[in-house]
């Protein structure tokens, strides 16, 4: 048989249980405020935060992996004029940023590792679109806005 | 010396009659100007507190550490178009916030503000009866409450009213009576112990520590009178979007929010004249208005503290708590101050 013990609730003296919340509230006020005020303070980001998507043209060889392994259709290929022993059909990935996830997936299947992203994450723009061509995506994101 | 001679002796060039008149205007405008000063850094401190105690930054854009919202946020308010409801009833509806707003500015009168320094005693009207006037006009602003609720043509609005005269009807009793046991106790040792000056001058011993029944109903009939976090049922943003301002804007809503955080601050001044010696303190020739502006702004933090740290009580059961434990502790307090009186020890 199962025996059932009894579970003694602990004394509860009136007001004291208000007084000791009321402490805990004041007890905050000596703490540091968790606000980061952004434009002017840049808060710690984690070390293995990624945003934006860089290329290696030099690397990259065409094979539209890339593309293929993109969830939602954010990498298209586009043709460069551009001299590449490696690129012989000479396409290049364009991605779009309004759309993408930052799954990871092209980075991790790119066979040449042309295609890898940093921990930039500021891309606003005051142009309607956020397509990044391939020479776009080999520069820094200062280059790109000028 | 006080604060009225000081400013006529100064006008004294322009003959007796109309330097004192002068005089008189002239002290009205500061104690407003204090008033609305005052009610200002309340909201800001108020701000800043509750966001620091919610580890946040609080206002900080406008001037200086943000110490310009509150009269950014008051332009705002002024600029604002008033939205008049269909179906109101026009005068109640205008009336009421200068109602509250009024029966506020009226009670920052006759608190004995203490002297300081060369100004001598800045209180600015003494009367023999002053406790009870004081009381009189903080009794106006809860039908300015009931006005604004039933006039706005909306179920809210007269929701919030009700809850709001229930409230106020049940801590008035025992707040009353615990402000005849402070006025049975001054009588032992002064003449007028219904001049709140006499009720001040009359503590040797601070009454807080002579009845600390009184003192802890009269601070919950304070909070109450000033409806914030635990007694908010008149505004009960929860449940009546913001109960009987529900269809106020503009200036008129800025009135009622500064009639809320007034009350705080005046009825800590009342709580630390009556119950903690008021200007009473080291130095008190000099520094007794300091002494006072200390206990007060003590008083409003824990006030604050208790408005952020409380969930709000049901109308219900805050009624059978004035009606049940209140009144029947504030005849006791009555009794044990009456012993205390014939016991000689005060």
């Amino acid at each position: 048989m199962i025996e059932i013990k009894e579970v003694k609730e602990p004394k509860r003296i009136p007001i004291l249980g208000s007084v000791m919340g009321m402490f805990t509230v004041f007890k905050h006020l000596f703490q540091k405020p968790v606000t980061v005020q952004y434009p002017e303070v840049r808060g710690e980001i984690a070390d293995r935060f990624r945003f934006r998507v860089y290329l290696s043209t030099d690397d990259c060889v065409g094979c539209t992996l890339c593309e293929q392994v993109c969830p939602n259709l954010s990498i298209t290929m586009m043709t460069l004029d551009k001299e590449n022993q490696r690129n012989k059909r000479r396409i290049y990935p364009t991605v779009n940023f309004g759309t993408c996830t930052v799954c990871r997936n092209c980075e991790e299947i790119c066979p040449t590792d042309a295609i890898y992203l940093k921990d930039v994450f500021e891309t606003a723009r005051t142009k309607n679109n956020f397509l990044y061509s391939p020479t776009d995506l080999e520069k820094s994101e200062d280059e790109v806005r000028r | 010396m006080n604060l009225l001679l000081r400013i006529a002796d100064i006008l004294s060039i322009l003959g007796h009659y109309p330097s004192f008149i002068l005089a008189y205007i002239i002290e009205t405008l500061i104690v407003i100007i204090f008033a609305v000063v005052v009610i200002a850094g309340m909201v800001f401190f108020f701000r800043k507190y509750m966001a620091r105690v919610q580890m946040r930054l609080g206002p900080n854009r406008v001037g200086k550490g943000g110490v310009l919202q509150v009269m950014a946020d008051g332009l705002k308010l002024i600029q604002k178009e008033s939205i008049l409801p269909e179906g109101r009833d026009d005068l109640a509806y205008k009336i009421a916030p200068i109602l509250i707003f009024f029966g506020l500015i009226m009670g920052f009168i006759f608190i004995p503000y203490g002297p300081l320094a060369w100004f001598g005693y800045l209180t600015v009207s003494h009367s023999d009866v002053s406790l009870i006037i004081i009381f009189a006009l903080l009794a106006i602003m809860p039908i300015g409450e009931v006005l604004s609720g039933i006039s706005s043509n909306n179920k809210y609005a007269v929701l919030g009213a009700l809850r709001g005269v229930a409230k106020d009807i049940s801590f008035e009793v025992p707040m009353m009576l615990s402000i005849l046991a402070v006025v049975m106790m001054a009588s032992v040792k002064v003449s007028d112990p219904l001049n709140i000056n006499g009720v001040v001058v009359a503590q040797s011993i601070p009454f807080a520590i002579l009845e600390p029944l009184g003192f802890f109903i009269f601070l919950i009939s304070m909070a109450a009178r000033a409806s914030y976090s635990p007694f908010d049922m008149g505004e009960s943003d929860s449940e009546l979007v913001t109960g009987n301002t529900t269809e106020y804007s503009g200036l008129r809503f800025g009135l009622f929010y500064l009639g809320l955080f007034g009350t705080i601050f005046l009825g800590s001044m009342l709580i630390s004249t009556i119950y903690l010696g008021g200007y009473y303190g080291p130095f008190t020739n000099y520094l007794g208005f300091i002494w006072l502006l200390i206990k007060t702004l003590v008083l409003v933090v824990i006030s604050l503290t208790i408005w952020l740290s409380m969930p709000r009580v049901r109308i219900d059961k805050f009624v059978n708590f004035g009606w049940k434990y209140l009144l029947p502790l504030s005849f006791i307090n009555l009794i044990i101050t009456g012993i205390i009186i014939f016991g000689g020890i005060a």
